[in-house]
């Protein structure tokens, strides 16, 4: 087996995980659903009933823009898209009502920028732990993303 | 048979050493934002959950690093305590000289427990102390900042605003340093250890 090849056959195989991890659905919207991912998910360890923060990318990989309206969690009582903000030496945070993926986009959730904000978090989480995470978008599309666990 | 070596070429020979220790130390940029001259920090004081009292006062002979967040904070104030962890970690031997002290501003939620759970978590060492409203409303007005409840501090959700920075408070207890979010640990420990 040529090194490209074998090259290529890790890639596809990476590939095939990426997408297994995103969990899309519903399966009907495969062919553009495949297209449409969340990578780099994970989110920072706290004790139970703590508040903490989650970070991924999302990747549209499709044609059509999008809109993430809502985020859910089985790891907290309540779950919210968050930003934070400097603004004249202060540092604020504004809760995201939509944030827009364009078509052939990525949107970038990551410490001191958006994130998606735990607030009780209904276990403590460790390192090594993994936590769901439920996307909703305009479209009515939902993508299930699994968050490792880190210490900070 | 040697050149006639000019004067200048050798009065730049006997300099060159000094203009390479000169270059060597000067400008080196600093991190976080240098106040020059520094002034006295100003007091800070506030009830520990044993009933005694932790004053910056009283650490002095230490370099301190304060910050005023808040533990239900899930972005910025780790992200900080986190870059404070690698900076302790990075400080090596420079390590004993140096306090991080986590306050709190947000006397609805934070106990002096909490304050001091929260910042232990990340570092055994790291020191979190609670306020009330009365020692928050001092430290306000004497620091000249500002930390205020967003949305509805009725609520448990609510945030609050506070300031951006982390400073650094020098062994005479002067007000050396402002640390913008951002600057890496590794950064900060830099910083640190040219502060005495």
């Amino acid at each position: 087996m040529s090194r490209s090849l074998k090259t290529s056959a890790a890639c596809a195989s990476a590939l095939g995980i990426l997408l297994a991890c995103g969990g899309e659905r519903p399966p009907a919207a495969a062919a553009s659903a495949a297209a449409f991912v969340a990578v780099g998910a994970w989110a920072r360890a706290a004790d139970s009933g703590a508040t903490t923060a989650a970070y991924l990318t999302v990747r549209n990989g499709t044609a059509v823009a999008d809109t993430i309206v809502g985020v859910a969690s089985d790891a907290a009582a309540s779950t919210d898209l968050h930003e934070s903000m400097e603004s004249h030496g202060m540092m604020h945070m504004a809760s995201l009502a939509a944030v827009p993926v364009a078509a052939g986009d990525s949107v970038v959730f990551a410490p001191m920028g958006k994130h998606v904000m735990l607030t009780g978090t209904t276990r403590g989480l460790a390192a090594g732990d993994t936590i769901a995470l439920t996307l909703r978008f305009s479209s009515g599309r939902t993508l299930e993303v699994r968050a490792g666990v880190r210490q900070p | 048979m040697r050149a006639p070596r000019s004067n200048a070429a050798r009065a730049l020979r006997a300099v060159a050493p000094l203009l390479a220790f000169a270059l060597a130390c000067a400008e080196r940029p600093w991190h976080g934002i240098l106040l020059d001259p520094p002034s006295a920090a100003p007091p800070l004081a506030v009830a520990r959950g044993d009933g005694s009292r932790f004053t910056l006062a009283s650490a002095r002979g230490a370099v301190t690093v304060v910050y005023f967040g808040y533990t239900f904070c899930p972005d910025v104030c780790p992200t900080m305590m986190a870059d404070w962890t690698r900076a302790r970690r990075a400080l090596g031997a420079d390590t004993a000289r140096v306090r991080f002290v986590f306050v709190s501003v947000d006397p609805g939620r934070d106990s002096p427990a909490i304050a001091q759970g929260y910042a232990r978590q990340y570092d055994a060492a790291f020191e979190g102390y609670a306020t009330t409203d009365a020692e928050l409303a001092l430290i306000l007005r004497d620091w000249g900042i500002a930390a205020y409840p967003e949305g509805d501090p009725r609520t448990p959700n609510y945030t609050v605003a506070h300031p951006a920075h982390a400073y650094v408070v020098d062994a005479a207890g002067r007000l050396r340093l402002m640390i913008p979010p951002g600057v890496r640990g590794e950064q900060i420990a830099e910083d640190l250890r040219r502060l005495r």
